[in-house]
């Protein structure tokens, strides 16, 4: 009888390794055709809007209440919560659908490293991206002259709302095997619609949350920005997104919903 | 068994193991039971699994995949316990520095090259070498020189070798194998054979399951036989074998004249019986040779024709039906 060579393994899970692999196994999952198109017309078309504001069209008038229209509506309650749906639940779902999730469930990696690495991609992700179409959209619109300081506040706005976002998004993941549609649901009616028309509904919306972040962040007076909950509120309720989805998405993680095989 | 202390587990006290000695078996599942919603997927199984090579027999949907995913602590069981070496699997991530789960599912991250994801995998299993030990795997599964292309170019068989890469890489002490030889060609099946058998001399406990018999035939030492989710007999290769041969075989047979054919098969020391079924014989039987060379000459002597020549109950499921009946 032969021995069979030992492979040396770490004692404790090797984090930085092991988020390498985990983001190597999102990125292709992630990037995929479809999704790029999908992200590409959502950061074009505020920016669309900012051309056309530009050009002196019959969007012309005051650049300040422009942006913050544009913004609230194409920014926040559109391409951000969008971009965090796709970055947070592709590589997740696409993973339960083939079964293929296994090869990250049967490791020693910890459930919370695998939740808290895919989750922190989205939320960078989401981040980069909306500041980008939000920075773009406000060079469209004003230049690099800011003097409301609209389009920092914006920015941050998205950065910290598209992080939230993305937080709720990768805990949809794991706890729906349809969260694309899911998620678009949220976003229609429950951000989109229910928030913005029901005041008690604002301490539950990511949206308002991005409200109260850029308000407090601007110059500008604008009805929008006023009517939203207080910048504590927004800062405790996505810190309860994001550890809720470490905690929650791993326990999730440890059922795995995989598809059923012929056994 | 060199292996068998070369990376100590910690004993859990959640194990419920019957006997002392199982404690330091692979693989124990003790009254193990397993149901979907209302389906029962896995029905009271009790059963140890050492170190060598074990088939798991079954038709499809007897619960072999369940099995195995319980074994891999992919599944928690709804009753009962499983242990790996001594401690249960589910929800501890720590076992799976010992076993390896391949998948019947041919799905693979498509567009990873095989290396990469083989590497993808001894990252988060702590491999501390990461680029040697994949290269042995994939050198083990011959794989090495086509290694930097993607997946999704590969075939069939060459997908279920990096599969196997991808368990074999930090060289677990058990593996489970679900239908590893589906679309493999006789030429790949017998080197993954040579490779599964030069790992189960090394010490390694291999559970693979299979619905065809002869396809573990010779490889298995033990071999576990479940169907509708209990575990319907167990045993080496011959006890299976021989519990199946036992059982009367029935051919079906369409001819000019039944009544003379069946008077006179009757005189065959093989044929136990004869059944007059509407227009066909219903011819048992010990040994289909036996029959298949006397019914010809037989028939032919009496003048009668041989419309039909069947055999009823080659189907797998006849011969598990027939050992759980038992």
């Amino acid at each position: 009888m032969t021995t069979a060579p030992t492979v040396p393994l770490r004692p404790r899970p090797a984090y930085g390794a092991s988020a390498w692999a985990i983001l190597q196994l999102t990125l292709p999952r992630t990037f995929t055709a479809p999704v790029l198109a999908a992200m590409l017309l959502l950061l074009l078309m505020p920016m669309g809007f900012g051309v056309v504001f530009a050009a002196g069209g019959f969007l012309a008038g005051d650049p300040t209440a422009f942006l913050v229209q544009r913004y609230d509506q194409l920014v926040s309650a559109l391409a951000t919560p969008i971009l965090a749906l796709l970055l947070g639940t592709s590589a997740f779902s696409a993973e339960a659908d083939d079964g293929t999730l296994i090869y990250l469930l049967t490791t020693p990696t910890p459930r919370w490293w695998i939740v808290t690495v895919r989750m922190l991609f989205a939320m960078t992700g989401t981040a980069l991206l909306s500041l980008l179409t939000v920075y773009g959209t406000g060079y469209l619109v004003t230049g690099l002259y800011d003097p409301l300081q609209v389009t920092r506040a914006f920015g941050v706005a998205a950065a910290f709302g598209g992080a939230a976002y993305a937080a709720l998004f990768t805990w949809l993941a794991l706890r729906t095997r349809r969260a694309l549609v899911s998620g678009l649901v949220y976003i229609v009616f429950w951000e989109g619609i229910l928030s913005s028309t029901f005041p008690a509904l604002h301490y539950l919306s990511v949206r308002q949350w991005m409200r109260a972040v850029a308000s407090a962040l601007t110059l500008a007076q604008d009805q929008r920005l006023t009517d939203g909950p207080s910048l504590r509120a927004a800062l405790i309720g996505a810190a309860i997104v994001i550890v809720s989805t470490v905690i929650f998405g791993s326990r999730a993680l440890a059922r795995p919903r995989l598809t059923r095989t012929a056994s | 068994m060199t292996s068998a202390t070369a990376r100590p587990t910690s004993a859990s006290t959640t194990s419920a193991s019957t006997t002392s000695a199982s404690t330091t078996a692979p693989l124990v599942f003790t009254n193990v039971s397993h149901w979907y919603g209302d389906v029962v997927a896995v029905n009271d199984i009790s059963c140890t699994v050492g170190p060598g090579i074990t088939g798991l027999l079954g038709p499809n949907g007897a619960g072999k995949s369940t099995l195995l995913q319980l074994a891999a602590g992919i599944l928690m069981p709804s009753h009962g316990s499983v242990a790996l070496y001594g401690a249960a699997p589910a929800g501890h991530p720590a076992v799976y520095r010992e076993v390896a789960l391949v998948p019947e599912r041919e799905a693979l991250p498509a567009r990873l090259s095989a290396r990469a994801f083989v590497a993808a995998r001894a990252a988060m299993l702590g491999v501390v070498d990461v680029p040697t030990a994949v290269a042995r795997a994939l050198a083990l599964v011959e794989l090495d020189t086509v290694a930097s292309r993607a997946i999704d170019t590969f075939s069939k068989g060459m997908k279920q070798r990096v599969k196997l890469a991808a368990a074999l890489v930090h060289e677990p002490r058990v593996v489970l194998l679900d239908e590893p030889f589906n679309g493999l060609d006789p030429r790949q099946r017998a080197q993954m054979l040579t490779l599964l058998e030069a790992r189960a001399d090394a010490g390694t406990a291999i559970l693979l399951s299979s619905h065809i018999l002869e396809e573990i035939a010779g490889v298995a030492s033990e071999t576990l036989v479940l169907l509708s989710g209990r575990l319907a007999a167990s045993g080496d290769y011959r006890t299976i074998r021989q519990l199946m041969t036992d059982q009367p075989h029935v051919v079906r047979l369409v001819t000019s004249d039944d009544r003379a054919l069946a008077a006179a098969l009757m005189q065959e020391p093989t044929v136990l019986g004869v059944d007059l079924d509407g227009h066909a014989l219903l011819v048992r039987t010990t040994d289909y040779a036996a029959l298949a060379r006397t019914v010809a000459p037989t028939a032919q002597r009496l003048g009668c024709t041989l419309f039909e020549v069947q055999v009823t109950d080659e189907s797998l499921e006849h011969v598990f039906a027939y050992l759980v009946k038992r």
